[in-house]
């Protein structure tokens, strides 16, 4: 299975600005960008926070092949979003929304460039925290953060593997030999990875760090 | 010490009326460092051994591991009972080895510098420091099976369980699981069609069609399985 095919950069080790920036500092520029990208009504204003942003990724260190790697990925999607949007509602607005999407790409990948994944779990945990009184379990939203980096991969390598499948058979035209495989494995990797996160003991009940004791046991699932 | 008092477990099936007999009449008490557990595809070594970490829970019958049950305490069973699976790209959530290692303390250590410790020592043990901070797709099947290992047995398990775990590896790397599990202070269950591993054991249970039904010695348990395998070709003509 092909797995590489990562949207977003992974940690790269380094010490620049960026890596040395407190995890919320972080984490308000992803949600600046995202906001950012509903709020900018120009496509040339968009083209300069994105030139901004592709900026900063490089000053993190993280590479340009790292960067187009992740912009090479949306490319596709990007393409089709953008030929819509075009013939829907013309050139500039396409330019923008398709701008303002990479923006959030690029933002994100500065995130996870930057940060150890260790670091940007804890830091959903912290965030998740104050929910505890509501029932919530800050652990679980950290869990769940991981699970979602871990898939993306998975299913860009489904898509690439089931692709060539279709082609080997002769059906690389026919949707559904391309989409009910992805959906199928797509299902199958979610039932294997909760078995796995279960196996492991994490994402159970109760399982915050806070009342980790092996001994501290609850009833079953 | 895991104990299996009279356990079967069933399973609705869609379009039939009666469940589906996974397991039937299990009575059992592993006490041996190192079981192995064969049987053809289907006869339910799977659902035996996932019984053992409480991945499936008993329609009838009690699993205890320790004097835990895995219906009433499954999460002090599954801090003891650690478990490998066949593939471990199914088992290894995070992107890099040493963060899935760091992922599986979550649990047991508070502090991210203690966990950052803790992940270099046990991969230092495996050997596997080295490729610590690799994308687990760029490391070899066997790498990615040792991984999946030390990241089951950073949080000191007592029980190891392994489900067929050198089916997608090569001769060498399966030396070097063999090699790696043989070393370990924990008890070990794994099933297996690899009839050489299973000579390793100190007991081997043979399953077949949901019931144990040759339980002993490795060389007797291999004759065994593979006379029954013989039997089922009787009839094809």
């Amino acid at each position: 299975m092909r797995g590489h095919g990562f949207l977003l950069a992974n940690h790269v080790p380094g010490n620049s600005l960026l890596h040395r920036a407190p995890l919320w500092a972080k984490f308000v520029l992803v949600a600046g960008c995202g906001a950012a990208s509903f709020l900018i009504v120009d496509w040339l204003a968009s083209a300069v926070v994105f030139a901004v942003m592709c900026g900063l990724f490089l000053l993190s260190g993280a590479g340009v092949r790292r960067l187009l790697r992740a912009l090479w990925l949306m490319a596709p999607v990007l393409l089709f979003i953008g030929l819509f949007q075009w013939w829907q509602l013309g050139g500039p607005t396409a330019a923008r929304i398709v701008l303002n999407v990479l923006v959030c790409v690029v933002a994100a990948s500065v995130l996870t460039a930057t940060t150890p994944v260790q670091d940007l779990l804890d830091g959903v945990a912290g965030l998740a925290r104050p929910f505890r009184r509501f029932g919530a379990d800050p652990e679980r939203f950290a869990l769940t953060i991981a699970v979602m980096l871990r898939s993306i991969p998975f299913i860009a390598g489904t898509f690439a593997d089931v692709r060539d499948s279709a082609r080997a058979r002769g059906l690389e035209r026919n949707p559904r030999a391309l989409v009910l495989p992805v959906f199928i494995s797509t299902v199958a990797y979610a039932r294997q990875t909760g078995d796995a996160l279960a196996a492991r003991g994490l994402g159970d009940a109760d399982d915050a760090i806070d009342d980790a004791e092996p001994e501290a046991t609850t009833a079953g699932t | 010490m895991i104990e299996l008092r009279d356990v079967s477990v069933r399973v609705i099936v869609d379009g039939q009326d009666a469940p589906k007999t996974l397991l039937d009449g299990i009575d059992l008490d592993l006490t041996e460092r190192r079981i192995g557990v064969i049987g053809a595809n289907g006869s339910g070594k799977s659902t035996l051994l996932r019984l053992l970490n409480g991945l499936v829970l008993p329609s009838e019958g009690s699993v205890r591991v320790n004097g835990a049950g895995t219906l009433e305490h499954v999460r002090k069973v599954r801090s003891q009972v650690g478990f490998v699976f066949t593939d471990p790209l199914s088992q290894l959530v995070m992107p890099t080895g040493r963060e899935d290692v760091e992922l599986s303390l979550r649990r047991t250590v508070k502090s991210a510098a203690g966990r950052a410790a803790r992940a270099e020592a046990v991969l230092d043990r495996f050997g596997l420091l080295h490729l610590a901070d690799q994308s687990i797709y760029e490391l070899s099947g066997g790498e990615r099976q040792l991984l999946s290992l030390a990241a089951v047995l950073a949080v000191d398990p007592t029980v190891l369980v392994l489900d067929e775990p050198s089916t997608l590896l090569d001769l060498r790397n399966r030396e070097l699981l063999r090699h790696t599990v043989a070393g370990l202070p924990q008890q070990v269950v794994m099933s297996t069609h690899d009839l050489e591993l299973v000579l390793d054991m100190d007991r081997v249970l043979v399953v077949d069609n949901t019931r144990i039904v040759f339980d002993g010695g490795p060389a007797a348990a291999v004759e065994h399985y593979r006379a029954l395998c013989a039997a089922s070709f009787e009839d094809v003509p």
